[in-house]
Order: structure tokens, then sequence, then C-alpha cells
């Protein structure tokens, strides 16, 4: 039988050995927070068995659990056949937008960036009281959630750049459009070679992101291999501040929430860890932490699309920072502090931050 | 969140469990009390309509795959632990709370459930508890069957019942719990649970043998029975499997005939050393290949990560696999090793088994392709040639896994004709409407019926 | 009282960011309004500020978001904030099932209650201001 989606060429034989073992419901952030397993991934490979049987059809009906996964990649880690469900999550959603079946907010997002410069069609960035467009060492680049949801933190964070005497500018940034890969299209390249050209444009030789998606599409996507090629080196924040130290210390209790773009996707756990090491003396780990770590709930676009549940996935988490007693949640992503902020309850007492944020604050106080 | 639902997504979903079987069911409902269950239960029987109670869908015998259609009851939302009483020693939950969960919660205290299957992580106990579930520790510590002490269960036509007592002893009445404990669904919906609970032994240690031959693996594992030793967990893995993780890590293992992994445990250092020296001692006298003994928490791992890979291993090699759980007494595991192996070659089918030896449980995981008709032959008769091997040699078709729909066409293998009939006969004075997970084990006709596997 | 295909009764206070204000005892009650929770969509987050906080006329001191618009919300008046809607933390959708009555958002203790005055009020004023919103919005 000829294969009628590119998802089944692809990953065919990734999608039976999905054994429906199940312990994907163990760690699946839907799952969690709905208690439906038609969401997790095993109810996903299910469908697409039965697709490639031909007993359903790829159609609407299958938009509410395709389109409802944050690609955390909790099931991939836990999972004994190694099913990359992520993977296949993202070709699936390529294959329904091409049939003309896909969640009405990521359809949005794409035409919003047809016309638009960021995701949330916003007309008027904040200025961030700095000059742009600059001759400077190293590019901030801020992604379209530390720009227009988290501004406060991406303040912050470029006073910490002063603080620490870094020769950085900020640039007329576009949305690096990565997350149009995980809803379905493609990165916009419209807007990657804008970012190239602007980047370049500066003689940068270090781009150091405020997102650790950001980053991850800088590095890893074909649109943007013009940086390598002109010797340019992308970096989280999380990575770039790995040799500084600070010189403040808190007494806080502090936690640390492993963004999923960080830690499953890049495998990077130690350097924030260390981080906060430095500057926090009464550090603690949350149960479910690095590669098990529990996801926010915010990503793969069901933040944009499934709202409530993503801020339900969101509280899950944070009902662990209570557990272990946190003063301080810090986490190194503007999407996961956005989402667990929206979820915090107000008897929880706790703050969260990016941790250059946190790290800023200290040395204010320290002033 | 709604609590109805007949949408395709979760249709499709409400179909499988980890079994091959799969079957679609009409509509799903997510009760939420007893009462709601007891609701839903009388309406069905008055129609008479069928019901499939189903936790995690973890089982492996497609107990929970609405083979004649009908409505999913997903206890998985009734999660609540409703007492943990060290005083008495007992936990009260409701279905749904996952095993894991329980075990998170006792952890404060110091006590523990023994009973741990390998989907302890998923696996809700009103599942542990319609399957009988097993585990690693089951030699020493038995199965869930050992630990309920009460149940609630909504019978099919709505009324409520409670079985047993809250006690530690009672031998008031018929043993009604342990009729419903494994019955998979089949007699009553169980919606409170009260457990037994134990002190978590302290300390571990552990060891490991390799055999060139498979008889003294087999005399090793005859003379620990001997030695006064009962280990915590005492388990096998043969050539095939040790094979098969050799070609797919780097953990370069030895390809022998079998490795046994031993630990005890207990509440000093010196009680859990005393018993692996025990051990060692009889691996030594059985011409192993190599003994090691873990020293460190490294070292512990580095022991157990062969036996913990064994089945993400297997579970890659083909697309698909069905993973048996004979069981026979624990003088006849070599026995029904080299059995298997027979049945492997005659078959042409790959075969790789791991278990545990401790109970005579092991796990026969045959590996083969769903979409090709002849390899999935050739798996049912390995599988059928697999049933009949185990009663010849005293034993059981299921030692954890469960009867449901892969093993209902063998139980009369083993079941004489008196037996049966008195099974039958208790499923139509519980259940005359057949509402209940119908389909499954041999009654009204299913016997001799092609179920595939 | 229905004006143009929105409920907004004449006899509320507006802040020009659609949300409504009215006199409770010693204190102001603050929404938002049918305009803005129909433009809006489905609310699923209202930040929900610690009782005390000061408020300045004019100054954002709080955020709500639907799906993907964010909206601040701005002091009506100077004063503090009394006390918060806490039903809002857990179902913020109060807001679009009853934005006059349930969805309520804040209640602020005032520094002086005469500055209401410089709020949208008067059933003319009012029509006059959301005939012009409602266009600004249709261009976009």
């Amino acid at each position: 039988m000829e294969a009628k989606y590119d998802f089944e060429k692809k990953f065919r034989e990734q999608v039976l050995k999905c054994s429906r073992c199940g312990f994907c419901q163990a760690v699946c952030p839907v799952y969690g927070a709905t208690l439906r397993p038609a969401l997790n991934a095993r109810g996903k490979m299910l469908l697409l068995k039965e697709v490639m049987d031909g007993t359903i059809e790829l159609n609407d009906e299958l938009i509410e659990t395709l389109f409802q996964c944050t690609t955390c990649a909790s099931c991939f880690e836990n999972c004994p056949s190694g099913v990359e469900v992520p993977e296949i999550i993202k070709q699936v959603r390529k294959d329904m937008v091409n049939i003309g079946t896909c969640h009405p907010a990521f359809k949005g997002m794409n035409e919003v960036l047809e016309k638009h410069t960021n995701i949330y069609a916003e007309d008027e960035p904040e200025d961030f009281e700095r000059e742009r467009n600059k001759k400077a060492e190293c590019v901030f680049f801020i992604g379209c959630v530390g720009a227009y949801r988290e501004d406060e933190s991406t303040l912050a964070t470029l006073d910490l750049l002063d603080r620490l005497k870094v020769d950085y500018t900020l640039i007329d940034e576009v949305c690096c459009s990565g997350v149009l890969e995980d809803v379905g299209y493609e990165i916009n390249t419209r807007l990657a070679e804008t970012n190239i050209e602007r980047i370049l444009a500066t003689g940068a030789k270090t781009v150091i992101t405020g997102c650790p998606y950001c980053s991850r599409t800088f590095n890893e996507k074909a649109p943007y291999a013009p940086l390598k090629e002109k010797g340019v080196t992308v970096m989280h924040i999380s990575q770039f501040l790995k040799g500084f130290d600070f010189g403040v210390r808190t007494d806080k209790r502090v936690t640390y929430h492993d963004p999923c773009d960080l830690g499953r996707h890049c495998g990077i756990y130690d350097a924030p860890r260390n981080t906060i090491r430095k500057i926090a003396s009464d550090f603690v780990e949350m149960p479910d932490n690095r590669e098990n770590a529990l996801c926010c709930g915010a990503g793969g676009g069901v933040r944009g699309a499934y709202a409530k549940n993503s801020i339900a996935m969101a509280r899950r988490r944070l009902e662990q920072a209570e557990a272990v007693g946190a003063d301080v949640v810090l986490t190194e992503c503007n999407s996961c502090v956005h989402n667990l902020s929206n979820a915090k309850l107000r008897k929880q007492k706790f703050k969260i931050y990016n941790t250059s944020e946190f790290i800023n604050e200290l040395m204010e106080e320290n002033e | 969140m709604k609590n109805l639902t007949d949408g395709l997504i979760d249709m499709v979903s409400f179909s499988y469990d980890a079994s091959e079987h799969s079957h679609r069911p009409e509509a799903a409902v997510w009760p939420k009390t007893a009462e709601e269950v007891s609701r839903i239960m009388s309406l069905a029987n008055r129609k008479p309509v069928p019901v499939i109670p189903r936790g995690a869908g973890t089982g492996l015998s497609g107990m929970a795959v609405p083979v004649a259609g009908g409505i999913v009851l997903d206890l998985s939302r009734m999660n609540q632990i409703v007492r943990i009483s060290i005083e008495d020693r007992l936990a009260v939950v409701q279905p749904g709370v996952v095993y894991a969960d329980l075990e998170k919660a006792l952890g404060p205290y110091g006590f523990f459930f023994p009973p741990d299957p390998a989907s302890g992580k998923v696996s809700t106990l009103g599942g542990n508890v319609a399957t009988n579930a097993g585990g690693l520790k089951g030699a020493k510590y038995g199965t869930t069957k050992d630990y309920v002490l009460r149940l609630e269960v909504v019978l099919p036509d709505g009324r409520i019942m409670k079985t047993g007592a809250k006690t530690m002893k009672s031998v008031s009445g018929y043993d009604m719990t342990r009729l419903f404990v494994g019955s998979e669904g089949t007699l009553g919906v169980v919606t409170e649970i009260t457990l037994k609970i134990n002190p978590k032994p302290l300390c571990t240690s552990t060891a490991l043998a390799t055999f060139d031959n498979l008889r003294d693996a087999g005399q090793a594992i005859n003379q620990i029975m001997h030695s006064g030793i009962i280990p915590s967990a005492l388990e096998i893995l043969g050539r095939e499997t040790l094979a098969a993780i050799n070609q797919n890590t780097d953990l370069n293992l030895p390809e022998v005939d079998a490795m046994l992994l031993a630990e005890t445990d207990g509440y000093t250092p010196e009680e859990t050393e005393y018993q692996i020296q025990k051990i060692l001692e009889v691996f030594e006298a059985n011409a192993p290949k190599e003994v090691k003994k873990a020293e460190t928490k490294e070292e512990v791992e580095e022991l157990w990560a062969a036996r913990k890979s064994a089945y993400a291993v297997l579970a890659r090699i083909k697309t698909h696999f069905v993973l048996e759980d004979v069981t026979v007494p624990m003088t006849q595991i070599t026995a029904l090793l080299e059995g298997i192996r027979n049945i492997s070659h005659q078959h042409d089918i790959q075969i790789a088994t791991f278990g545990h030896a401790g109970d005579g449980n092991l796990h026969p995981q045959i590996l083969y392709d769903g979409y090709d008709t002849d390899q999935v032959a050739r798996m049912e008769k390995a599988s059928a040639d697999l049933f009949e091997l185990a009663i010849e040699l005293g034993g059981t078709l299921t030692g954890e896994h469960g009867i449901g729909l892969s093993k209902a066409p063998y139980m009369t293998l083993e079941h004489d004709p008196v037996a049966m009939d008195m099974m039958r006969r208790l499923k139509s004075m519980f259940d005359p409407h057949n509402i209940l997970n119908p389909g499954k084990w041999p009654w009204r006709g299913n016997h001799g019926s092609q179920i595939r596997f | 009282m229905e004006m143009h295909g929105y409920n907004m009764p004449e006899d509320l206070y507006y802040e020009e960011n659609h949300f409504w204000v009215k006199e409770e005892g010693d204190l102001l009650v603050m929404g938002m309004d049918d305009f803005a929770q129909t433009m809006a969509g489905e609310i699923v987050y209202v930040q929900l500020p610690d009782d005390g906080k000061k408020l300045k006329l004019g100054k954002k001191f709080a955020k709500i978001e639907s799906g993907k618009w964010l909206g601040k919300v701005f002091a009506p008046v100077n004063g503090e904030l009394a006390t918060v809607n806490e039903e809002l933390e857990t179902n913020p959708g109060l807001i679009n099932d009853d934005c006059y009555g349930k969805g309520w958002m804040y209640k602020i203790k005032p520094d002086d209650k005469g500055e209401m005055e410089n709020l949208i009020h008067g059933e003319e004023a009012i029509e006059k201001w959301l005939v012009a919103d409602i266009e600004k919005y249709a261009e976009e």
C-alpha cells in the first residue's frame, strides 16, 4: 500500500513500534492536566496507526489531540520502544496543514507572521531604552515572548548585561518563526533573512538569545545556516553567563525548572544549575527534574491553542515548587516564566524569574 | 471537565490496551463516585449494554479491550488516597490512584505497598486489584491478592457491596475479597480498596552470576530455595535476551546460557549481607562463569542495567511482540527455558526470555512483524505450544498478566471441567445479563472461538 | 442597556480601555465591559495583585490575557487595591459569562471619589465613545 502522508513515509516503523505500554501516560503533561488517555502519546500513536491502516481518516476530529502536544519529549525520554513522538507530531501537523486540516490558532499564527514581525501581531515593540542596530561584539536577541509578554524580565536581563559590561546591541528583530515548524508550517524565510541581515550588519560574532527556542532555531534550522557560515555563534543566555562571577548570594530557597527546549531538547542541565549554585546557598530540586522535568505546558503552540489546559499544566509544575518549599523558582525561558506566572495562585508566595533577572535583582540590592 | 464522550479520538484510545487486541467501544464515561458508578451499572443492566471497567489500560492480555462494544468506565479520575493509617497498617484508596502515587504518599512514613508491577508508574491500583498484579518482589512479598483487606464493589445490578474487613485478620464468611481480586472486571466494579501496607526495608544487597550451562543456573535456583534465604528479587535472563541486549546497547554482557541477579533486603547491612553471602555461596558452588557483588550504589545500578533494559531492548527489535508470563514451580524453570528454546526453533520465530526465577514466573517475549501473516501464524502456534508446555510442567498459563482475551482459548488446558463449570456459574450469578466486560474468558461459547492470540 | 450590539449599562462609569467602575459603599468596583470581553474572547488569565497595592491614576497595575491577546489594566483613580475577585484565579471565564456580575475584578479604595467624574459616564457620552471604538477596531 502506497503511503499517503509524509509522516507515514518517514515514521511508519516508529509509529508501529509503539507497544502501547502506556508508560508515556505517567509523564505526559497534557494527560496529567486532563486525565484523558486520547491526549497522551499512546493515544496519538494509536490514531496514526489507524490512519496508516486506513480505518480512520486524518481529519478535523483529530485536531484536538494532534495539535495538543507541547512537544516536551517526556514521552520519548521514557518510551521503552524509543518512539520519537515530538518529531512524528511535527510531521503529521504538516501533513494536516497540507490537506487543509489545522487548528485555527495555528493557521492564524502563520497568517500573522506573513504580515507582522511577531507572533502577537503587536505593532509597537517596547524600546527597552537602548540603542539598536549598533556595532557590537554581541547581539542580544530577545524573542517574541520576552519582547511582548515578559518585557520586565527582559529589561532586567539587559541591565545585567550592562552591569557585566558586555558589549552588546539589540537589533530590530523579527520573530525567528521557529514555532511555525512545530505547528504544521515552515520557517518564514523572509523573517529569517531579515534577522540574518540585521545580525550580520552589527558585525557581532556572538548572538545571545533570551529564548532557548530561538537559539535552537538559529542553530538547527536550515534557513539560519548563513549565520554559522559567517562565523557567528549562537547561544542561549544561560550558556553565555556560565563563566561569570556575580559576587552576590541569596539565602532564599531556590529551585530550578528545566525548560524543555534547553533540557530534553539540547541536553543542557548543568550550566543553569552551576550558575544558580554560585548565587544561592539553599538550592533544592523539584521531584521531577532534569530529563524528567515536568513541562510547564506552554510549548508546541499549546499555550496559544489550548490556554486553559496549558495553565492547568503549569499549575501541576508549581505544586512541585510549593512542595519543596521554594521561595524562588528560577528558569531559563520566557515562555516558561510567562505560563508559570499566569498559573501561580495568590496563596503561593514564591516568585518566578528567569535566572538572569534574579541575579540582576540581587546585584541591584547589593549596590 | 466533561465526564462523557463518544468522540473518535477517545473511542480509538479506549479500543486498546498493551496487548495486540482492539475493538471500538460506543462511549466512555469518567465517574467520580461509587454512586455514579452504581447509576451507570443499573442503567446498563436494564438495557442491557456492555460495561468495561478500565484503569490505565496497561494490561497485556486484552482485559480492558471492549471486544463487544459498549461503555468504557474509565476509573482513573477516582484518584483520591482516602486514608493512610500507619497504626492500623493500611491504606484506603480509590481505584484510579496510580501505584507510584501511593508509593510517594507512603514514603514519608517509611512504608510501602510491595507488589510492584513494571508498569507501576502508570498502572492504577484498581487495575492492579482487577488483574491481581505481581512484580519483581513476588518471591518474597507475594502479589496484590496478599494485601487486599477490603473492597467496595458495585455489582452489575447497581447494588454496592463491601467485602472483607479492615482488620489484619478475618475469617468471617466466604472470602469474597479474594474472589474479586484478579476477576478482571467480569464480576463487579471496585470503587474503593483497603490495602495492607508494609514497613519498607532500609537496605539491600545485590549480586549477579552468569552460567555457561543452563542446568547449572537451574541448580543454583534450587539451592537458593534450600539455603533458607528468600531473596527480595531473583531474576533470570536467557541467552537470547543477553544477545539482544548486546546487539542494541553497549553493556557488553557475556553471552551465556543464563544470568541470575539476586537482591536481598532487610533493615541492617549485616542482615542483607548475611543473606547475599548465602546466595553467593550457592552461585560459586554451581560452576558460574562469573560472579559479581555490588559494593557501591553505582555498582548496584550496573548489575541491574541488563535486567532493566531487557523489555525496552526487546520492544525495539520488531514492530510487534507478545509478552507472555507463564509460571512453573521453581524446579521446572530450566525445563521451561529449554522448552521455550525448542518452540522458538520449531516455529522459526524469535523468543527472548527473562523473568522472575524466584517465583517461577518467566516472560518469554515473542518478536514478530504483525503485518506479515505468516509470522503472525507462527507466533500464534508458538504461543499455543508455550501454554501447553507450561501446563505439562505443572504450571499455570499466567502468573501476573491475566487471562483476558489472549489466554481465554487455553483456560481449559489448566482448569478441569468441574472448575470451569463452577466459574461459569459464579459469573452468571453475579452478572446474569453478562454486561460486565463480556467476551472475556471462555464464557458463553467464547471457548474455542478463534480469538487472535 | 443594549447599545450597538453590546450590553453597556448606562449607570456605570467607564475607563477608556473598556473597564467599568461603580460605587459600592466606600469602595469602587471595577470590571471589564461587554465590548472588551467580546473583543478579547475567552479570558484565560487575570493578574490579581496583592491587596493594598498603591494605584496611580492612569498607571498600569495588572494584566489580563485571552489566548493570544494581552490587555493592560490602568488605574481609573488614585487609591489602593482593597480586594480582588479570587474566583477569577481558577475561573477567569467568569468575565465572559457575567462581566458586570460574578466576573467583577477589583475593588479599589479611592483617595478621592470625585475623580470618578473624569471617567466616561452618561448615556450620550458612553454611546459616542463606544461608536468611535467600534469603528476603530473594525478598521484593524
